[in-house]
């Protein structure tokens, strides 16, 4: 495995609920990369399509959905070479050798996702003997304590059902049955939303240390972008389907270049300073099936010019192609002021500034 | 209302408590035990100030909220209202719930989706003396109160036709139109998201302000508590842990627990020691009813923590915390006197 191999590769991804003219679109044109090792960060609220994107990606849409356009490829690699995996031109036999194999993921609710019935001991045996019949009934379970340590849980919880064990140690078992067969890439939706603050700082900093012991790349999403800030390497914000803007981590934060983001970040009171008045964003989340022409956010953007409710902004390169904003204001042709708070120049912790 | 001013008394609880006595762990025939919910819990609502009661899912926030407005008796305790003791063993009555109202965390599920917004607030004023004749006209004025404009529009459409924000706004407006003095909001914006959260959170801030409502706001998020509370109370296990009149309780946290909760907020602002800072904490999730509730996940735990139930101390003014580690030399010689005997 080299630096430069990407994992995930996304083109111009698309994603609809329901045919023709009453489909709505969930997923608009998404085009990203994601490296080896790499965390992406999604943010964005309900409806905003994350959850669909990862579906898709997965190949776990369920009907009204529809895949109507794009490419995902996942790069496996192996001991002679990487293998190229088209993961929408599969087959569902091929889809289920990579799956758990190669890609996991770990949904919000965890009491959903286990079976009520079963013992946990039984959900992790299931994975071990479908994907990997050479072990022992004896091996299987050795492994499946093994995991359970690994994220911190008591080898006696495998003889439990999902109901007798608490949320945070239910997605603990979650995460346990996604790291199972060592995946290159594991995509968790939420994983920590439902659960208290505490217990949601315990697992980020167990996935922490997961990952540095084994080294996955990882899908990371959440409504929380202060989350994603201490996770994840690079942050893609997305707003009614689009992408509305994709940074590295710090500098998203740091500098916001997209309306958006900046509203989310002020939509979250700070832990520290002054007690002040914030606003949050204007308005309502965007409905699907009536989307406003031109940009999708213009309706609440402080910012919005004419142009925004006419024409749907490109994808534009900024600070050296470092970061992606689909934004008019940020278009040299268009000829916008871009207001002091989208345009502060980042300034890296180390001290680096220019 | 108008002889209400700022900083009034309007409910006060003085030792509060709810235990539920539940099925043991171990089979169907173990012995049955308590659950205390919610344990000796004192504090007053005041007209014009937020109270944020702060805690994790179990601390018992909610079965307090319900309480408070009566629909869940306690088992101990009496509740006061405008200055004189309610009589907890009578039904609620309609004058009881028209001072105080609770406003639930899912405005999906607290508005009935089979009925037009106007029936869901005709209702209530109905039911609370409004004429036939003067409805429509109170319905308005209470809907442009939550900043629902033009309420008509809102009036005519079903709950599946509004967003979250919205609903959560007709919720408010429904616990506002009968004249409350009181609103319990218990986790008013976890269910929503995230961009329209800071928007009814300042509502709730001006309406207290404007109508010298006395609020209690319950949340696990110990951030939004800082913005919008006058008082701070953070619940652990059923027990006030600590409280506090300012920020304080966020700034400089004396409590353990308190620490903890503060710590485990993700802050961008401080992204490294995040990691290290908890790592410690973890294990039992079991509560301790002989000592400290908080010991058995306590990282400071002493032996008196195990064995004792730690006094209530006065750090500074009005910022009080239930630790060991905080006791005073008095506080904590009391105890080893009366400890020894039951040793």
């Amino acid at each position: 495995m080299t630096e430069q191999t990407n994992i995930l590769e996304v083109k111009d991804f698309s994603v609809n609920y329901g045919y023709g003219e009453a489909s709505v679109r969930a997923v608009s044109d998404v085009s990203f990369t994601l490296g080896t090792s790499r965390v992406l960060g999604v943010a964005g609220e309900s409806g905003s399509g994350k959850s669909t994107l990862v579906y898709g990606l997965t190949r776990l849409l369920r009907a009204p959905g529809v895949i109507s356009s794009g490419d995902v490829i996942l790069n496996i690699p192996g001991p002679d070479g990487v293998r190229s995996f088209d993961m929408l031109a599969a087959t569902e036999e091929e889809i289920r050798s990579v799956r758990w194999t190669n890609i996991s993921i770990v949904l919000q609710s965890a009491l959903s996702a286990l079976n009520p019935l079963r013992r946990i001991g039984r959900e992790f045996d299931e994975v071990f003997r479908t994907h990997d019949k050479s072990l022992s009934k004896d091996d299987r379970k050795a492994r499946a304590i093994e995991l359970l340590a690994m994220v911190g849980l008591d080898a006696n919880r495998l003889d439990r059902f999902p109901h007798e064990l608490s949320g945070g140690q239910r997605q603990r078992v979650m995460i346990a049955m996604a790291l199972a067969l060592r995946p290159e890439l594991v995509i968790m939706d939420e994983p920590t939303t439902a659960l208290d603050v505490v217990t949601q700082r315990e697992i980020v900093s167990e996935l922490y240390e997961l990952r540095k012991q084994l080294g996955f790349a990882m899908i990371f999403i959440t409504h929380d972008l202060s989350l994603l800030v201490e996770l994840a390497d690079e942050i893609m914000v997305m707003y009614a389907g689009h992408i509305v803007e994709r940074a590295v981590a710090t500098e998203l934060y740091n500098a916001p270049r997209h309306p958006y983001t900046l509203g989310l970040m002020n939509s979250f009171p700070p832990l520290h300073g002054q007690r002040e008045v914030m606003t949050g964003i204007p308005g309502s989340p965007p409905d699907l099936k009536a989307l406003p022409t031109g940009c999708t956010f213009s309706p609440r953007c402080p910012y919005a010019m004419d142009i925004c409710r006419e024409k749907v902004p490109p994808q534009l390169p900024l600070d050296n192609g470092t970061r992606l904003v689909a934004c008019w204001l940020h278009e040299p042709s268009v000829g916008a002021a871009v207001p002091v708070e989208l345009s502060k120049k980042f300034v890296s912790n180390a001290g680096g500034a220019q | 209302m108008s002889n209400v001013t700022k900083g009034d008394v309007l409910l006060e609880a003085k030792g509060l408590t709810r235990h539920f006595v539940v099925r043991g762990d171990s089979g169907l025939f173990a012995k049955k035990r308590t659950v205390r919910a919610v344990d000796d819990v004192n504090l007053s609502l005041r007209a014009g100030h937020v109270l944020a009661v702060v805690g994790e899912s179990g601390s018992g926030k909610s079965v307090l909220a319900r309480m408070l407005s009566r629909i869940t008796a306690p088992t101990g305790g009496s509740l006061v209202l405008n200055g004189q003791e309610v009589d907890l063993k009578a039904p609620r009555d309609k004058a009881y719930a028209s001072q105080v109202q609770l406003v639930l965390q899912d405005p999906f599920a607290a508005i009935n989706p089979v009925h037009r917004i106007m029936h869901c607030i005709e209702r209530a004023l109905l039911l609370h003396g409004t004429t036939k004749g003067d409805v429509l006209a109170k319905a308005h004025e209470v809907l442009e109160s939550v900043s629902l404009t033009p309420p008509q529009q809102y009036l005519d459409r079903f709950p599946h036709e509004l967003s979250g924000g919205q609903l959560q706004r007709i919720n408010i407006a429904r616990g506002l139109s009968v004249n409350p003095r009181i609103l319990l909001a218990d986790e008013p914006i976890s269910m929503l998201d995230v961009s329209v959260r800071l928007g009814v959170l300042n509502l709730l801030r001006e309406l207290c302000d404007n109508r010298n409502l006395a609020m209690m706001y319950i949340t696990h998020d110990i951030a939004s508590a800082r913005y919008i509370a006058d008082e701070t109370v953070v619940m652990y296990a059923g027990q006030i842990v600590e409280r506090a009149r300012d920020a304080s309780i966020i700034d400089a946290p004396v409590h353990p627990y308190t620490q903890l909760l503060v710590n485990s907020v993700p802050d961008p602002e401080n992204l490294e020691s995040r990691h290290e800072a908890t790592a410690k904490v973890g294990g039992s999730t079991g509560f301790n009813y002989e000592g400290c509730r908080f010991s058995p996940r306590c990282p400071d735990a002493m032996d008196i923590c195990h064995s004792n139930q730690p006094p209530v101390t006065e750090v500074a003014e009005g910022h009080l915390s239930r630790c060991w580690l905080q006791a005073t030399s008095e506080q904590r010689a009391a105890v080893s006197i009366t400890a020894k005997p039951i040793a």
